[in-house]
C-alpha cells in the first residue's frame, strides 16, 4: 500500500470517519453554524454551549461527508470540549496551519495531539477544505 | 479502427508521471479533455506569427487574424451541420452561451406566468441562468423527472408541456449518467412548436452532431471538452430565430452605427459577439475539430462506446460497486459509488495510483438530491483511453475497497 494514502488515512481517521464522536445536537446550545463544502456538497451543522466562564461546555455536530471531514469534525469536538474560547481560537489557527502544510510554529498543538493525524491532508491540497469545514463552522458560530 | 497508440503519442500530457511515479490514467475527460500537441502548437504559432485583433483593422495581421477566426466559425458550422455560419456565435463557454440565450430569449418572449422546462439532471449551468430569468420575469421553471435508468421520464415530461411553455432546455448527454436524450423528447417539442435548446457540452465530444437531424433550435457546447483550449464556447441558433432576438451584451464589434443618441446593431453573428472575442481560442477549437475529423467522429464515438461497455461489464461484477442509472444507453460516462466509501476517498485513493476521476456532485445538486446521494465518483472517457487503463482502474477499485472496508 501506498505511503501517501497511509499517511492521509491513519487508523484514527478511519475510526473517527466511520464512527464519529459527539455526533448529534447540543441541547441546550447557544452557538450554532452550518458548514458547507460547495465543491462536493458535503455539509454539517455544529452546535455548542458556552457557559458564563467562556468555556465550551458541550459541542456536537451532525452532517454528511467524507472520512476526512467527519474525522476532522469528530476530533475537533473532542479537542474543544472543556476549552476556554481564547484557547479554542488558538487551536483553530494551529489546525488550519497544520493541514495547509505549515506545521513549524504551532502554538498549542503538538505531535502528541490526535489532531496531528490530519497532517497528511497537506499532501492533498484539494482535501484541505474537507478537513477545515467543521473548523470554519466553529469560527463562524463564534462570530454569530 | 483508431490507432490509439498513435493518438496517445499526440497528447503530451499522457507522458506525465503522477505523485509517486505512476503513469497518468486520465478518466476525467467529461470535466475537460486533454489537448493534442497540434492544438497547443497552433495556438503558439498564431500568437507568434499572425496575431492582431479581428475585424477592426485593415493591416495585414488583422486580416490574417480575422481570416483564421472566421475560418474556425466555418469549421464549427460544418462540425454540427448548421445551415449557415451566421448561426454560429463564439462565446467564452457553454455557460455563457446558455446565459446568452436565456437573456436574449427572455427579454423578447418571457412574461409573468410563462413556463420553461428543464430536467432534474441538468448541470447548474443549465439551471441557474433560468433561475435568474425567473426572478427577473416572474416566470416558472418546471423540472421533468428522470426514471431509475437515468433517462427523462417521458410521460412526466409530456405532462409538463402546455400553452404556457415557452422554451425547453435540456442536456443532450448527461454528465452524470452518460445517457443520451431520447429523440422522442425533441420530437414532442417540435410537434408542439416549442423551441428546444440542447446542452451539448458532453455530446459534442462523444457523438457526431447534426443539429438539423436532431431538430433542435439551439445548441451549445464548450471547446475545452472537445480537445480545444479553455475560454471558447459555441452558441448555435437557427438563423430565423436568432435574427429576431436582441443582443445579449453591448460593446465593440456588434454595432452598425453609434451616435450619442443611440446605436443600431450589426448583423449575425457579430450582433452577439460584443467585445474582442476569444479569437485564438476559437482558432484552437477549429484546429481541434480538424484533428477530430481526421480521426473520424464516428470512430472516436465507437471506440469510447466500446470502452464504456467494457468498463460497465467489469464494474457490474464488483458487488461492492453501485452504478447509477441503467447500463444501456450509457456513453463515455459512468457514475458510481463504492458501498460505504465516500467518493472523495475513492478519488484520493485512485489519485495516488495515478488515476484521475471526478468526485462530488458534478454541478448537478438537484439530481444528487433526487437520487438521495451526497456525491458520486465518475469516470469518463476520451479518445485516448484504453482497455488496459480500465483494467488498472478496476484493480484499483478493489484495492480501494479493501483499504477502506477492511
Ligand atoms: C452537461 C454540461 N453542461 C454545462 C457544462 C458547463 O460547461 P462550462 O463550464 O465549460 O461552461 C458542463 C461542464 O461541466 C456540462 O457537463
Amino acid at each position: 500500500m501506498n505511503d501517501l494514502i497511509k499517511e492521509l488515512y491513519q487508523e484514527i481517521i478511519l475510526d473517527h470517519g466511520q464512527s464519529p464522536r459527539n455526533f448529534g445536537e447540543c441541547d441546550p446550545h447557544n452557538k450554532s453554524a452550518d458548514g458547507h463544502n460547495p465543491l462536493c456538497g458535503d455539509n454539517l451543522k455544529l452546535t455548542f454551549y458556552i457557559n458564563n466562564e467562556d468555556v465550551i461546555e458541550d459541542i456536537k455536530f451532525t452532517g454528511e461527508g467524507c472520512a476526512i471531514s467527519l474525522a476532522s469534525a469528530s476530533l475537533m469536538t473532542e479537542k474543544l470540549k472543556g476549552k476556554k474560547i481564547d484557547i479554542a481560537e488558538e487551536i483553530f489557527s494551529d489546525f488550519t496551519n497544520l493541514v495547509s502544510g505549515s506545521s513549524e510554529d504551532l502554538k498549542v498543538l503538538n505531535e502528541e495531539d490526535s489532531l496531528y493525524a490530519l497532517k497528511g491532508v497537506g499532501g492533498f491540497p484539494m482535501r484541505v477544505k474537507c478537513a477545515t469545514m467543521a473548523w470554519h463552522a466553529f469560527k463562524s458560530a463564534l462570530k454569530s | 479502427m483508431l490507432d490509439i497508440k498513435k493518438i496517445r503519442g499526440d497528447f503530451p500530457i499522457l507522458n506525465k508521471k503522477i505523485l509517486n511515479n505512476k503513469d497518468l490514467i486520465y478518466l476525467d475527460t467529461a470535466a475537460s479533455a486533454q489537448k493534442p500537441k497540434v492544438v497547443i502548437d497552433e495556438i503558439n504559432s498564431f500568437y507568434s506569427n499572425n496575431y492582431a485583433n479581428v475585424s477592426r483593422g485593415v493591416h495585414t495581421l488583422s486580416v490574417e487574424s480575422t481570416f483564421k477566426y472566421e475560418d474556425a466559425r466555418k469549421k464549427v458550422q460544418k462540425f454540427i451541420n448548421a445551415d449557415s455560419e451566421r448561426e454560429i456565435i463564439f462565446t467564452k463557454s457553454a455557460t455563457e452561451s446558455i446565459n446568452l440565450i436565456a437573456n436574449s430569449f427572455a427579454s423578447k418572449y418571457i412574461n409573468e406566468g410563462d413556463e420553461i422546462i428543464l430536467t432534474v439532471m441538468e448541470h447548474h449551468s443549465n439551471i441557474i441562468p433560468w433561475f435568474l430569468i425567473r426572478d427577473k420575469y416572474k416566470c416558472k421553471i418546471l423540472f421533468a423527472n428522470i426514471d431509475s435508468t437515468g433517462n427523462i421520464d417521458q410521460k412526466h415530461f409530456e405532462s409538463l408541456i402546455s400553452e404556457k411553455t415557452k422554451l425547453v432546455s435540456i442536456t443532450h448527454l448527461s454528465n452524470v449518467f452518460g445517457t443520451i436524450v431520447n429523440q422522442e423528447i425533441i420530437n414532442m417539442c417540435n410537434n408542439a412548436g416549442i423551441p428546444i435548446l440542447l446542452d451539448g457540452c458532453q455530446s459534442a465530444s462523444h457523438i457526431p452532431i447534426d443539429v438539423k437531424t436532431l431538430g433542435c433550435d439551439y445548441f451549445v457546447f464548450s471547446g475545452h471538452k472537445l480537445y480545444a483550449p479553455t475560454g471558447v464556447g459555441v452558441f448555435y441558433g437557427k438563423e430565423n430565430l436568432i435574427e429576431e432576438l436582441p443582443p445579449y451584451q453591448g460593446g465593440g464589434g456588434m454595432i452598425a452605427d453609434v451616435s450619442i443618441d443611440g446605436a443600431t446593431f450589426t448583423d449575425l453573428p457579430a450582433k452577439f459577439e460584443a467585445g474582442t472575442p476569444p479569437l485564438v481560442e476559437a482558432y484552437g477549437l477549429g484546429v481541434a475539430i480538424d484533428y477530430v475529423n481526421e480521426l473520424g467522429m464516428s470512430e472516436i464515438s465507437e471506440h469510447e462506446f466500446r470502452l464504456t461497455n467494457y468498463a460497465l461489464d467489469k464494474m457490474q461484477d464488483l458487488d461492492f460497486v453501485d452504478i447509477h442509472g441503467a447500463n444501456e444507453n450509457k456513453h463515455s460516462i459512468i457514475s458510481f459509488n463504492i458501498k460505504n466509501v465516500h467518493s472523495h476517498e475513492v478519488s484520493s485513493f485512485l489519485d495516488v495510483e495515478g488515476i484521475a476521476i471526478r468526485a462530488g456532485h458534478h454541478c448537478c445538486q438537484p439530481l444528487m438530491k433526487h437520487l438521495s446521494l451526497n456525491s458520486t465518483a465518475r469516470l469518463s472517457f476520451g479518445m485516448y483511453n484504453t482497455e488496459d487503463e480500465v483494467d488498472i482502474f478496476i484493480n484499483a477499485l478493489k484495492k480501494c475497497r479493501d483499504f477502506f472496508t477492511k
